[in-house]
């Protein structure tokens, strides 16, 4: 069976403005401590649609057994970062700007998973940023 | 259920449905043997060179050193072959991009650079040129002389390469030995030809005969819900059917396909800001108009990454008698609230 990873938002209906802290959590259950080899977290935005993706790790946090007074990795882990003010989400045609957050698990010699959850930035003075205005973001929220 | 064990994968857009490890460790191991070739024969080489010299050896011709040069391609090419399988197999995606960050910063600051906004284009080719009426006069995205030149350029070489075909071609026929397949391959290249003769005459006429178009406008990067004026400036001896302005968003995306490389551009906003119909401009005597707009609180920022792009610009469209429909690109940046 494969481990489990619960990843949690904190924030309410997972929209974030620019310059807010987002913060959240992380475990690993379901798993051997000793089969983990390390975990990683971060918070990234990526592109989606028809041009190839590309992404931008915004935050980075590297964990091994060897950061652990005990070598467990499976303890809860809290995240805290800054966001920045660019770039926002955005629900375009062939352009798609997504944040997550991804949690990725290295273990049992080699195997690596990750579980991802997607938040959206959007700024301050809008509910949304959309190709197709607000009626359409007020309809995807 | 097990695995079943696949010889080949297959390409479903960028993605391979096969085994990414698997993938990465043939990559390194064809790597590591390129390595092992290009050392072991350039150790063998010059091995022999120093342990039996010959007189001839002390000049070593162009063969040895096309030879050298080969081989440490090799060791250059499986060596770098070799770290990079080992960096894409040690590291994630975003432990790789993290760790190249953190790098670029501190290579140019030695600490984290002000970056106040990732993503965003940078506006400072946007506000390097102050206007005479408004603060700053913008550059257009493309000028009309590079249009001109570079149609000029394909003209003459293309139709240089066309009548020495047809020249050819007619020789053939002159000397009574017709080249019936030159012939039939000439005649789509005199086609282009002439079409490449049509668009110069028209990018000369639009260069010649419709003046330049500036704009300029009062602040620069705009905001969403911002409210900004905008002067434009028409110069020529025209009789003008219409003249807009228009802003206008496209997102861009460029994408492999196979081997190639495509992009796709898609308007996604389109507003008018200004237009002006029936109207005539004499020589000396510019049209000039200034307008007020918005822009809208919704709008998303510009945006600029390796693949794709939100961009923002500033539209002139012209439409004047007696000659072709012109268009003018003026960028400009939106900035997130």
């Amino acid at each position: 069976m494969d481990p489990l990873i619960s990843l949690r938002i904190h924030q309410h209906a997972l929209v974030l403005h620019p310059e807010d802290e987002l913060s959240c959590e992380y475990q690993i259950d379901a798993v051997s401590p000793s089969s983990i080899q390390a975990v990683e977290a971060s918070v990234m935005w990526y592109t989606e649609g028809k041009g190839d993706e590309d992404f931008a790790v915004h935050y980075f946090e590297r964990y091994t057994p060897s950061d652990t007074i005990d070598g467990d990795l499976r303890q809860l882990h809290y995240l805290r970062t800054k966001l920045p003010p660019s770039p926002l989400s955005y629900d375009g045609k062939i352009v798609k700007i997504r944040w997550c957050v991804r949690v990725r698990l290295y273990w049992d010699h080699g195997r690596e998973m990750h579980v991802d959850r997607v938040f959206r930035l959007v700024p301050r003075s809008a509910v949304s940023v959309s190709s197709n205005g607000l009626a359409q973001a007020l309809a995807s929220l | 259920v097990p695995r079943q064990f696949r010889v080949w994968g297959k390409k479903r857009g960028s993605r391979r449905t096969g085994s990414r490890l698997i993938g990465r460790l043939g990559e390194g191991v064809f790597s590591a043997v390129l390595f092992l070739i290009g050392t072991i024969l350039l150790t063998a080489l010059l091995t022999s060179y120093v342990s039996q010299p010959r007189p001839e050896m002390l000049r070593p011709g162009f063969g040895f050193w096309l030879t050298v040069l080969v081989l440490v391609s090799l060791m250059l090419l499986g060596g770098g072959g070799v770290a990079r399988a080992i960096r894409l197999m040690t590291a994630s995606a975003e432990r790789r991009s993290a760790l190249a960050r953190r790098k670029r910063f501190y290579e140019i600051h030695g600490q984290p650079p002000k970056r106040d906004l990732p993503t965003v284009p940078n506006e400072a080719n946007l506000i390097n040129s102050p206007g005479v009426r408004l603060t700053y006069r913008l550059p257009a995205n493309q000028s009309p002389a590079w249009r001109l030149i570079a149609s000029m350029v394909f003209c003459l070489i293309w139709n240089g390469a066309a009548a020495i075909l047809l020249v050819l071609a007619g020789q053939s026929f002159f000397d009574e030995r017709p080249e019936w397949f030159l012939t039939l391959f000439t005649v789509p290249f005199l086609m282009i030809g002439g079409w490449a003769i049509f668009d110069f005459i028209r990018q000369m006429l639009i260069h010649t005969g419709i003046g330049p178009t500036n704009i300029e406008i009062t602040d620069q990067p705009f905001h969403p819900g911002g409210r900004y004026r905008l002067y434009l400036s028409q110069s020529g001896r025209l009789s003008v059917r219409f003249l807009t302005v228009n802003l206008v968003c496209e997102e861009q995306a460029t994408y492999r396909q196979g081997t190639d490389l495509r992009a796709e551009t898609k308007k996604v906003f389109d507003r008018q800001l200004f237009r002006e119909t029936d109207f005539t401009i004499e020589p000396g005597i510019p049209f000039e108009r200034e307008a007020e707009f918005e822009v809208p609180p919704t709008a998303m920022h510009s945006f600029q990454s390796e693949h794709n792009a939100l961009s923002w610009k500033l539209v002139v469209h012209g439409n004047v008698e007696s000659w072709p429909p012109f268009e003018r690109i003026f960028p400009v940046v939106i900035h997130p609230c």
